[in-house]
C-alpha cells in the first residue's frame, strides 16, 4: 500500500491541473468570502452571514464551490487514466486494483481535507480583516456547519473519483456533477411546490446533492422537506457510497 | 522465462485468443507476429493481467499478480502514448518509479539511455510518435527488469531509430534478458528475432525459430540461367514433385535443391550461366502462413 500511496502522491502533485484547480478553489472561496464580508460590514453579524462567509455560500448555493473543484480533481484522478491510456503503466506498476483505488481515495481525501481546512482558515482571516471580529464559531449551528463543510468537500471529492472510474473518462463524470445538482435536482425541487406535483415532495429529501447541501445549512430545517443535517448528509454519503461500490466492482471485474 | 499456458479470451461469441500456449526463452528476442486483429495485443494484456480471461502466464515461475514490484521484473509497454500530456517525461517516470520502490534518479538514467535527456522536463504533448516510443522504452527499462514485453515498439521510429531499437533489444537479450516483442515490420523482425510466436484469429500458427518458420511456410527455389533453359526445364519436369517456371532463358525451380539441379544439368549436357539458391523471406512465409486467417482483407483498386 505504501508504494501505491507514493505513486498516487507523485501522480497528483506532478499534474499542473491539480494546482490550478486548488488555486482556483481557494481564490474563488476567498473572493466569495471577501465580497460577502464587505457587503455585510455594517450589518449585525448573525451565524448565518458568518457561515456564508466561511463556507463560500452555505446551503444557499446549489453546488458548493470549493467542493466542485475538488470533485474535478477526483474525476481527473481516475478518468485521466482512461483518457490518456495511462491505466496500462499504472496497473503494471500497481497491479492490485483495490490497492490502487484505495490509494487514490486516501490521497484525494487527504488533499480535500487539507484544501478544505486551508480554505476555511483563509476565509476566517478575510472575515477577521474585514470585520475585525468573528463571533459564534463554537456556537450552534456553526459548530456543526464547519465540520459539515469539510465532510461535504470530502464526499464530493470521493464522488468525483468514483464517477471518473465508473464512466472510465472525464466528460460524463463532469456532466453528472454539474447537470444533476444544477439542473435535474433544482427542477425536481421546484416542481415539488406545484400543487399537482406535490407527490414529489417526499422525494426531495432523497435528492442526493440537495441533501448533501444540508450539511452546511445555517438555519435548521428548510421548508420541512429535508431530514436533519446529519441524516441528510447520510443520504448524500449513501449515494456516494453506492456510486463508489458500483465503480469499484466494475473496476475489479472489467478489462483495464 | 515466460511460460504462457492455455491463454484464452472471448468477446461474446467471438474468440479473441484461442488456447495459446508458448514459451519465451531468456537470452533471446522472441517476435510476436499476426495479422491485424489476430489477438496479439489481447494476448499481451492477458499475460499482464490487464484483461480478464483464461489461462496462466508465469514469469520465472510466478504469476504477474504475485510479483510485489512488477516493474522491476517485467518492463511492459503496450501503448505508445500512454502518458499524461502535461506531465513531463521525467515526472512520468518518477511517478512510476515511486510506485515500484525505484530511486527517482533512475528516471534520468533511462531518459539518457533512450536519448530523451534534453526534453525530459518538457511536456510530452508535443512528442512525435518516435519520441513517445522512446519514452515507452525508458518506462520499460525503468526497473532494469529481466523481462521486456513490448507491443509494436518500432512504430513511428525513423530508420535510425529502428536500427537503434534493434541494437538495444539485441544487446538486452545478449545480457540474458527475456524479450517478447510484437511488430508489423517483418524485415526488421527477421533481423532482430531469434524465435517467433505467430498467431492468426487468436490461435497458434507457429512457435519456434525464425528459420524454421520460413522453411515451413515457403518453398525455397533455385534460380537457373542457361542458353538451353527449355531443355533443362523438360529434364527437371520429368522428376516428381518439381515445379518449374520458365521465363526466357531463366528458370525458377522448386522441389529440388541447387545440387540436384546442377547434377541434372550436367547429365543433360546443359551449360549454365547462373545457379543460385533463393531463400524465401520472412514476409513471404508470414503471408503464406496467415493468408487463411486474415481478419480484415481489402480489395485491389
Amino acid at each position: 500500500m505504501n508504494d501505491a500511496l507514493r505513486f498516487e502522491w507523485v501522480r497528483i502533485r506532478t499534474l499542473p491541473s491539480t494546482w490550478w484547480l486548488i488555486a482556483s478553489a481557494l481564490l474563488l472561496g476567498l473572493a466569495m468570502a471577501l465580497s460577502v464580508a464587505v457587503a455585510t460590514h455594517d450589518e449585525p453579524r448573525g451565524h448565518e452571514v458568518v457561515g456564508v462567509v466561511l463556507t463560500g455560500g452555505g446551503a444557499n448555493v446549489p453546488v458548493p464551490l470549493i467542493a466542485v473543484f475538488l470533485a474535478v480533481i477526483g474525476i481527473f484522478a481516475t478518468g485521466h487514466e482512461y483518457r490518456y491510456g495511462t491505466i496500462q503503466p499504472t496497473l503494471t506498476t500497481v497491479p492490485r486494483r483495490s490497492t490502487l483505488l484505495t490509494a487514490k481515495l486516501v490521497v484525494l481525501a487527504a488533499t480535500a481535507l487539507v484544501v478544505g481546512l486551508v480554505s476555511l482558515l483563509l476565509n476566517v482571516v478575510v472575515a477577521l480583516l474585514v470585520w475585525g471580529d468573528l463571533p459564534g464559531l463554537t456556537d450552534w449551528p456553526l459548530n456543526e456547519v464547519l465540520p459539515g463543510h469539510v465532510v461535504l468537500v470530502l464526499l464530493w471529492t470521493v464522488l468525483g473519483a468514483a464517477l471518473g472510474q465508473l464512466f472510465r473518462g472525464v466528460p460524463s463524470a463532469l456532466v453528472v456533477i454539474l447537470v444533476v445538482p444544477l439542473v435535474v435536482e433544482q427542477l425536481i425541487f421546484s416542481l415539488s411546490f406545484v400543487p399537482m406535483l406535490d407527490w414529489l415532495a417526499p422525494v426531495v429529501a432523497f435528492l442526493p446533492f440537495t441533501a448533501g447541501q444540508q450539511l452546511v445549512h445555517l438555519g435548521g430545517v428548510v421548508y420541512g422537506q429535508f431530514f436533519d443535517r446529519w441524516v441528510s448528509g447520510g443520504v448524500f454519503a449513501a449515494f456516494v457510497g453506492i456510486v463508489l461500490a458500483v465503480a469499484w466492482t466494475r473496476f475489479n471485474r472489467r478489462d483495464a | 522465462m515466460i511460460t504462457a499456458e492455455a491463454l484464452h479470451k472471448h468477446y461474446g461469441d467471438k474468440v479473441a485468443v484461442d488456447d495459446l500456449s508458448f514459451e519465451v526463452r531468456p537470452g533471446t528476442v522472441t517476435g510476436f507476429l499476426g495479422p491485424n486483429g489476430a489477438g496479439k495485443s489481447t494476448t499481451m494484456r492477458l499475460m499482464l493481467d490487464l484483461d480478464h480471461g483464461g489461462g496462466v502466464t508465469l514469469f520465472d515461475g510466478r504469476r504477474f499478480s504475485a510479483i510485489r514490484h512488477p516493474a522491476r521484473e517485467i518492463g511492459a509497454v503496450l501503448e505508445a502514448k500512454a502518458f499524461h500530456p502535461t506531465r513531463s517525461a521525467r515526472d512520468h517516470l518518477r511517478m512510476l518509479a515511486a510506485g515500484s520502490g525505484i530511486p527517482a534518479s533512475r528516471a534520468d538514467e533511462v531518459l539518457e539511455l533512450v536519448g530523451l535527456a534534453e526534453v525530459k522536463r518538457k511536456k510530452p504533448d508535443g512528442f512525435s510518435l518516435g519520441m513517445a516510443q522512446r519514452l515507452g522504452l525508458a518506462q520499460a527499462l525503468l526497473g532494469d527488469p529481466p523481462t521486456l514485453i513490448l507491443d509494436e515498439p518500432a512504430n513511428g521510429l525513423d530508420p535510425h531509430g529502428i536500427h537503434w531499437l534493434r541494437d538495444v533489444l539485441r544487446s538486452l537479450a545478449a545480457e540474458g534478458r527475456t524479450i517478447f516483442v510484437s511488430s508489423h515490420l517483418l524485415s526488421e523482425m527477421s533481423l532482430m528475432a531469434d524465435d517467433l510466436v505467430v498467431i492468426g484469429r487468436g490461435a497458434m500458427i507457429y512457435n519456434g525459430d525464425v528459420d524454421g518458420f520460413v522453411r515451413e511456410f515457403t518453398r525455397s527455389t533455385v534460380l537457373v540461367r542457361s542458353p538451353h533453359a527449355d531443355r533443362l526445364a523438360d529434364a527437371l519436369r520429368g522428376l516428381g514433385g518439381v515445379t518449374v517456371d520458365l521465363l526466357g532463358g531463366e528458370l525458377r525451380v522448386s522441389g529440388v535443391d541447387v545440387d540436384e539441379v546442377g547434377e541434372i544439368a550436367f547429365r543433360h549436357n546443359v551449360m549454365l550461366r547462373e545457379l543460385t539458391a533463393e531463400t524465401a523471406s520472412l514476409e513471404a512465409a508470414f503471408i503464406t502462413a496467415t493468408e487463411a486467417v486474415e481478419e480484415y482483407v481489402g480489395g485491389v483498386a
